[in-house]
């Protein structure tokens, strides 16, 4: 409980308002909580991957991590409303307490969004420690990315070349994007990875696909004209589906 | 103090300051381009065979914008001071006073006024012109993406539609409140008889209007087909329009350093005797943080564009990779301005907000000291965050780190606001009027865009969320929900002083709720669309996305209707609203201690301050 007043008086925990907002505290932190968390989850596309679904878990920690502070404002703005309210053109009469500030609340209020901070640094450098990781990968199956005005090309190391995307299940794969014209940026929305495409750089991001099915790339960056219709699909296969479809495929583009 | 006299100026006739208003400039502005364009036209060399990025074209268009701007300026007045001094002499003491607007009435909006309440009225002017462009633009947005089959405006227009709404709405809010009111009410508020720099003042408002034309030129030159970042290379294969928004930006960069070094100089040196810095309103704070932030951010913003016209127009590099450039140069360059630009945005907004908390709950501000921290902390960190922008880049992942940090480190100062904010309001007497609701409003609407910036911040779950509508739907409610929330109230609480009259109650009620409900139906939709995966900025969508997006149009139209509102109460209150008294709230801030028509060197007698302006209640006993 933050304390927002004087501090020389005696048991402000009894008084009714502030009774009134540990309250409130409680209520609107859990509903914050259940109704952002819900909000958030129920929105979000089905992971398709392990990266997706840690976001999905990071999007519910966090909310629950933010959700007492601002359940804290939350309460203290009802109590407020709920108290001494004056219409008119007048003013009211002035209040009596002059609270200037209130070393305590101010040094526990940085105390704890300090620790809130750190505790949202910590959690993301892990994840992130990990995704970082999963790049490096030289086992992983290395697909090059080519973005161009508006159509992703997909090219594998046996030389085959598509435009819908293929992945076996469970397998890393890594990708290499790059950009024949102009900045687009490789997005396949259910496994919650995104890489821009630069002309004449190659950047990396990798994900290991967990479910078998359809999914959709999509351009996160204005391309131009058509941007809005850059998308692709990608298909997760089994492995066997997958070696099927690479040899079938790397025999059509050497014929052709 | 003389009164002028007009004759005594010059015998025969006017002299040339008094020739000169908007109207000589539109004239000059436009016969320059003309000439400039018919010269550039004969006498430019033509490209050479297959030369892709020496463009004549480019050349001609930025060069005959250059011309209106120098026509513009000229015709305006701005150069006759400078002109002086070149020849070692000043104004006479008559042109000042004639410069100010002395005796002159409504002509004195129209022409190169330095008197701050007149820049102040005139940002307010184009402000709502801004509002109004840009909010209509979005309006053509969300009609188009109303249906999923929607698309009833070609992708280029829409693209176009897309860059001028977010320029627009851009450069609006940052002038929305330091505009109108930094320069109307402040110099008031510390006790002062004008800006430190009366002429700059003008410049600095005369260099917006020069600013629009180019922009508003290119919508027909092929629009501004990049979204408002205006990345390379896709700008650099953008339509002419593009030269359009380099010239709008570059001489907007330009005024906002100017009002900057005005605004921060008139605060330091200005204040009335007495007002020391802990007795200096917090709205002081807020608008000086954010023009000195806007001080080194707009010339970054400045060189970016001047690059990106190089490699349009000359054939430089400096984007493009093949010939030894970086698109990643930009982005740093354009993000180094855009960061730094939110909290311009922002800060003096919610510092307004917190000028208006004491006097509407009866109470001090709550740890002004926390205040002051917060502020400082925001405007220290926002110029080391710039990087986030560019987590998915791929720029350098081993930074996303640092910068992530940096990020997340902005929420402790943010915290504080909100600590003296509630602070403030806790146990007062709240005095229900729109602006008190306005900062339960803020608290609402900036906790939801501040814990999505958390989410944001962090860069595993950016990695999903870059790009989307989520992030779209974050910025609108910084901006908007707490921006924009903040310099309606502003409006609201300063009127009676800007124009002698109250707003009227009723309409300023009938808004409030219109936008709020609108804005966040509107906006709640979009975070929806964003975390099932509809990117940013496209003209259409999958049909999964079709609820959400009816959602938001159907707010977005219910903020338009709430706008119009407060368009018509502005209108209608300004012409027949109540009289105002002196101090209609009851507020301890200088400004309410000069009546109105408040006289052209605000003061008689210079005030001394003697405690600060939040002495509001009893001692406690």
């Amino acid at each position: 409980m933050v304390d927002v007043m004087t501090p020389q008086t005696p048991q402000w925990w009894k008084k009714p308002d502030v009774k009134k907002t540990a309250i409130l505290w409680v209520i609107c932190t859990a509903v914050i909580g259940f109704v952002g968390v819900e909000f958030h989850v129920r929105s979000m596309v089905r992971p398709a991957s392990e990266t997706m679904s840690g976001v999905i878990s990071l999007m519910r920690i966090f909310t629950w991590a933010a959700a007492p502070v601002a359940g804290l404002v939350g309460a203290m703005c009802i109590t407020v409303l709920t108290s001494k309210r004056h219409y008119g053109d007048n003013p009211p009469a002035e209040a009596d307490h002059e609270i200037r500030n209130s070393p305590r609340a101010t040094a526990l209020w940085v105390v704890v969004s300090g620790i809130l901070c750190l505790f949202a640094l910590v959690t993301g450098m892990i994840v992130l420690q990990q995704d970082n990781k999963a790049v490096l990968d030289t086992q992983a199956i290395q697909i090059n990315v080519t973005g161009q005005q508006w159509v992703w090309n997909f090219d594998y190391a046996n030389g085959a070349r598509s435009q819908d995307l293929y992945l076996p299940v469970n397998k890393p794969v890594v990708f290499h994007i790059t950009s024949k014209d102009v900045k687009h940026s490789f997005w396949i929305v259910q496994m919650g990875i995104k890489m821009d495409a630069n002309p004449g750089y190659t950047t990396e991001t990798a994900v290991t696909p967990d479910k078998i099915g359809v999914f959709d790339v999509r351009c996160a960056e204005l391309c131009g004209l058509l941007h809005a219709y850059m998308q692709t699909k990608v298909h997760v296969v089994s492995q066997a589906d997958y070696d099927a479809w690479l040899t079938a495929h790397a025999a059509t583009e050497a014929g052709a | 103090m003389t009164t002028l006299t007009h004759k005594s100026v010059a015998a025969p006739g006017k002299s040339i300051i008094e020739k000169l208003n908007v109207f000589t400039a539109l004239a000059l502005g436009i016969i320059t381009a003309v000439v400039v364009w018919r010269l550039s036209l004969a006498f430019l060399p033509q490209d050479a065979d297959g030369a892709t990025m020496f463009t004549r074209e480019d050349k001609i268009t930025l060069l005959s914008m250059c011309g209106w701007f120098v026509g513009f300026m000229t015709g305006i007045g701005a150069l006759v001071g400078p002109f002086r001094w070149l020849m070692g002499k000043d104004l006479s003491h008559d042109e000042n006073m004639f410069l100010a607007g002395q005796d002159m009435g409504p002509k004195r909006y129209l022409r190169y006024t330095t008197d701050h309440k007149v820049v102040g009225i005139q940002y307010l002017f184009i402000t709502i012109l801004i509002f109004f462009l840009g909010g209509g633009l979005a309006m053509l947005i969300r009609t188009n993406l109303g249906h999923a089959t929607g698309g009833w405006i070609h992708p280029q227009a829409y693209n176009s539609i897309v860059g001028t709404h977010g320029i627009l709405m851009i450069v609006g809010t940052i002038i929305m409140v330091t505009g109108p009111f930094g320069n109307f009410i402040m110099p008031i508020m510390i006790g002062a008889r004008d800006m430190a720099f009366p002429r700059l003042n003008a410049l600095s408002f005369w260099l917006i209007v020069a600013a629009a034309v180019p922009l508003m030129w290119g919508q027909f030159i092929g629009g501004i087909s990049t979204g408002w970042s205006a990345y390379n290379p896709l700008a650099s294969q953008a339509p002419l329009g593009m030269d359009g928004y380099i010239m709008y930006i570059c001489i907007f960069a330009v005024s906002t350093m100017v009002a900057g070094a005005n605004i921060t100089t008139t605060v330091v040196k200005m204040r009335a005797k007495g007002m020391t810095w802990n007795r200096t309103p917090i709205f002081i704070y807020g608008t000086v943080a954010s023009v000195a932030l806007a001080l080194p951010a707009f010339p970054v913003f400045f060189l970016s564009q001047v690059l990106s016209a190089f490699d349009r127009a000359l054939g430089t590099t400096f984007y493009n990779t093949a010939g030894g450039g970086s698109g990643w140069l930009y982005e740093n360059l354009f993000w180094i301005m855009g960061h730094p630009e939110v909290y311009v945005i922002l800060i003096p907004a919610i510092a307004a907000l917190m000028e208006m908390a004491p006097v509407f709950t009866r109470r001090p501000l709550f740890s002004f000291n926390v205040a002051i921290m917060g502020i400082a902390g925001i405007s220290g960190l926002s110029a080391l965050v710039w990087a986030h922008h560019m987590y998915m880049s791929g720029w350098a992942p081993l930074l996303n780190a640092p910068f992530m940090i940096t990020t997340e480190l902005i929420s402790i100062p943010t915290g504080m606001l909100f600590l003296v904010l509630v602070g403030t309001l806790w146990r007062g007497r709240l005095w229900m009027t729109m602006p008190l609701m306005s900062i339960f409003a803020l608290l609402w609407n900036f906790m939801i865009g501040g814990i999505t910036g958390i989410y944001l911040s962090d860069v595993p779950a950016d990695a999903f969320l870059h790009g989307s509508m989520y992030v779209t739907a974050h910025f609108h409610y910084t901006l908007m929900g707490a921006g924009l929330t903040g310099a309606l109230a502003s409006l609201v609480y300063w009127f009676p002083k800007m124009t002698g009259r109250m707003f009227d109650k009723t309409l300023s009620w009938v808004s409030f709720w219109l936008v709020q409900i609108g804005f966040n139906v509107a906006f709640v939709g979009m975070f929806a669309v964003g975390l099932a995966g509809q990117p940013r900025r496209v003209e259409s969508y999958a049909p999964t996305f079709n609820t959400g997006n009816l959602i938001t149009t159907i707010g977005a139209y219910t903020i338009m209707i709430g706008m119009l509102v407060l368009l018509y109460g502005v209108i209608s209150s300004a012409r027949n609203g109540v009289k105002a008294p002196k101090n209609p709230w009851q507020a301890k801030t200088l400004e309410w201690t000069v009546d109105y028509p408040i006289p052209l060197e605000n003061f008689d007698v210079l005030p001394i301050v003697t405690a600060d302006a939040y002495g509001y209640g009893k001692a406690k006993s």
